[in-house]
């Protein structure tokens, strides 16, 4: 007789683990990609499910935020890989509910000897069900901006969703906060969870005004204009309520010294309670600077030494076509997610860092996942786009390829883009008129992504990203 | 006495309105835009409205100036030809609507009897009207120059809108209106005011009564956001003309080249019916 503990068994979350595994199986057989499927399945047979399999794992760490959630999760995984941390990970984007109980339950062992760490990315809106089934180690808040309004309704009601969910934790949580956003900085005002907060200390970045798409200008507990001494990126930065003063938290974990190095990546000197360490990483922009500290935060939080994490940044690649660059023939193709106006903001301040020629394919869907609301292209700044003279020629395809191109026509009647009606066709045809050892940046809604990674996969660059 | 007062400034308005509109060169006309709480009440593309306005004006010709309006500050009710007051969250909404009392009503008022037009889109529309009453709170009062009132809802009205233009609208060239609409608070017309068209996909005022948009003299407001004036063009020179005619009197706009403004309404009326 062995000695394994035995376990009773539960029916219905066998079922569910079984079928889940199955159906998993299947979809990789037929080469489809559908990453919510079997967490469906999951759910529909055991609607505890979440509950029950987080018992076989050794705590969740959750990583939210509108902008910034894979990233940053893949950062942390690549920190535990170099820890020597067993964990499991929903890489695949599948943030809701059903996406975290399909990797629960498709990497869980039923017994209880080698528990591994699960680290999720969770949609906004998932965390009262996340937080309430799994009692998280850790749950890192980055930023919360205006995003797929049809889907999310106004971010002050996520604000307040999450501060909701936040009140039932204890000390054994941490909450990681990102204080230079004033939205997720005071969250743990009313929590007992531990906080520790992490941001930028270094002027040089400091935009001259607030962009228009920042969301969060009025003070959150009075009501009161904010006043900003620095401005970041969107509304995150220096800030203090002129009214009832509340103000910035002093960061716990922080940048400073940021060298930005266009789209080749950043390096800056991070300081932290444990100590300070160099960090040259090739990933690009401000946005960036803040997933690598959130990164770090988290880590820390995990009591992860910080050679240990300065190594596991290092060797990150870039997430699945967040900002991705790949080689094709002499030419490079730069890949960058656009899905609300702060990341695109981010996206067009990254490439207009560097001074070469600007080939651009922009592609905007409005299927769900994209967000069916196409009205947020008007709140980036485009302008900025045309206040320079490197932008060569853009083409924009997509569902909404229309919506774009009146877009760009009132920032500049100058570049008017032609429309592509076949995505295969307009990344031939922008392909072909980049010069060699140039760069065509292709521009994507998530879905549109998705149909990219697709036709390069068949072309024969890149993986598909459920192999990813 | 105050009363009085206004009348009189309002008839030495009159007349510096015929002084100007007897200049013959189309090239020094001058359109004002005053943009009310841009910081509170844009959270869904609405300044694209704006930039719309903004850039018809400019391609004939028009000097345009564009000037934000913010809490706190007081206005000339003759300064501006043409308001804009797009959609806000419910915290900013109650921010406005205090600030508009305290601050602003009276001299919007003034302005939208002596012909200023106003575009409220959304929140900015709900406050045009009478008031907006929260599902628990106490009602928030609006300006009141739009007949309408707004109750709070648990109604998602969320999607692709396509509306029947209103004849007595006067945009003519377009039948159809196109946009999006995202709000739970319902709009009902009062007898002051006409409806901007009729839903033919969609929710629009509040789901029931088939009617999207209201308006009262030059004062509009509707739940399009899109934003809705770069895809209707005929509905934003309406506005124009209208915002011109204060000051010059009846003024013909000249065409301007309006194809993909054309394709992109197309292409929303698709969107509508297929993906709503």
């Amino acid at each position: 007789m062995k000695n394994d503990i035995i376990i009773p068994v539960d029916i219905r979350l066998l079922a569910a683990v079984i079928s889940t595994k199955f159906l998993k199986t299947i979809i990789r057989i037929s080469g489809g990609g559908a990453t919510a499927a079997p967490g469906l399945l999951a759910e529909y047979i055991d609607p505890k499910a979440l509950k029950k399999l987080g018992r076989y794992y050794d705590g969740a760490l959750l990583v939210t935020g509108t902008n910034g959630k894979t990233t940053t999760a893949r950062l942390i995984g690549n920190i535990l890989k170099e820890a020597k941390i067993a964990y499991i990970h929903n890489r695949e984007g599948s943030n809701l509910l059903r996406g975290l109980i399909g990797a629960l339950a498709e990497n869980v062992t039923l017994s209880n000897k080698t528990k591994k760490l699960a680290l999720l990315e969770t949609d906004e809106l998932t965390i009262p069900a996340a937080t309430n089934s799994i009692e998280p180690r850790a749950i890192v808040f980055n930023n919360l901006f205006r995003d797929q309004l049809d889907r999310y309704g106004e971010v002050d009601k996520i604000r307040k969703i999450w501060q909701k969910a936040l009140l039932q934790l204890d000390p054994a949580t941490t909450l990681v906060l990102n204080s230079d956003d004033h939205s997720v900085a005071h969250l743990g005002s009313s929590s007992k969870a531990r906080v520790i907060y992490f941001g930028i200390e270094d002027d040089t970045f400091s935009l001259k005004k607030l962009p228009h798409a920042s969301d969060f200008t009025n003070c959150i507990a009075c009501g009161g204009q904010l006043r900003f001494d620095r401005v970041y990126l969107s509304h995150l930065g220096k800030y203090k309520c002129a009214t009832c003063g509340l103000k910035r938290p002093k960061p716990d974990i922080y940048a400073e010294n940021i060298l930005l190095d266009e789209e080749n990546g950043f390096s800056a000197k991070v300081a932290t309670p444990k100590g300070s360490f160099d960090l040259k990483i090739g990933l690009p922009g401000i946005y960036n600077v803040y997933n690598s500290l959130a990164a770090v935060s988290a880590a820390l939080a995990l009591n992860i030494n910080l050679t240990t994490i300065k190594k596991g940044l290092e060797g990150s690649p870039a997430a699945f076509g967040r900002t991705e660059k790949i080689n094709l023939d002499g030419k490079k193709l730069f890949l960058g997610l656009v899905k609300n106006p702060s990341g695109f903001n981010e996206i067009l301040r990254l490439l207009l860092s560097g001074h070469n020629d600007k080939y651009l394919l922009i592609i905007i869907n409005d299927l769900i996942a994209d967000g069916r609301d196409v009205s947020w292209l008007w709140d980036v700044d485009f302008e900025e786009l045309f206040s320079k003279k490197e932008v060569r020629r853009i083409r924009v395809a997509g569902t909404r390829a229309a919506d774009m191109a009146l877009r760009l026509k009132y920032a500049s009647t100058k570049a008017v883009p032609r429309i592509e009606e076949n995505l295969e066709q307009a990344l031939e045809v922008s392909i072909e008129e980049v010069p060699k050892g140039e760069t065509l940046y292709v521009l994507p809604t998530y879905t549109a992504l998705l149909s990219l990674k697709k036709i390069l996969a068949e072309k024969g660059f890149g993986k598909p990203f459920w192999e990813d | 006495m105050a009363e009085i007062g206004n009348q009189r400034s309002a008839i030495r308005q009159q007349n510096h309105i015929n002084d100007e509109s007897q200049l013959s060169n189309f090239g020094s006309l001058k359109l004002n835009i005053g943009w009310l709480y841009p910081r509170q009440m844009s959270t869904y593309g609405d300044r694209g409205n704006v930039l719309t306005i903004w850039k018809r004006a400019k391609w004939r010709g028009i000097a345009v100036t564009v000037r934000e309006i913010d809490l706190k500050e007081r206005i000339d009710p003759t300064r501006f030809d043409l308001y804009f007051f797009g959609g806000g969250q419910d915290q900013s909404q109650k921010i406005v609507s205090e600030d508009l009392q305290s601050s602003k009503k009276e001299d919007l008022r003034k302005a939208a009897r002596i012909g200023s037009v106003f575009l409220g889109i959304c929140g900015g529309y709900q406050l045009l009207g009478k008031y907006y009453r929260p599902a628990t709170e106490k009602e928030l009062p609006g300006l009141g120059i739009l007949d309408v009132v707004t109750v709070a809802s648990n109604d998602r009205m969320i999607g692709n809108i396509v509306v029947e233009v209103n004849k007595k609208l006067d945009a003519a060239s377009e039948k159809l209106m196109v946009g999006f609409e995202n709000h739970s608070g319902k709009t009902f017309l009062g007898k002051k005011v006409l409806p901007m068209g009729r839903v033919v996909v969609g929710y629009g005022n509040n789901g029931q009564d088939r009617t999207e948009g209201a308006f009262q003299g030059n004062v509009f407001g509707c739940y399009l956001h899109g934003p809705v004036l770069p895809k209707n063009p005929s509905f934003t020179d309406l506005l124009l003309e209208k915002a011109l005619e204060r000051r010059y009197g009846k003024i013909e706009l000249s065409t301007l080249d309006d194809d993909l403004e054309k394709k992109t309404h197309e292409v929303a009326i698709e969107r509508a019916k297929n993906n709503r």
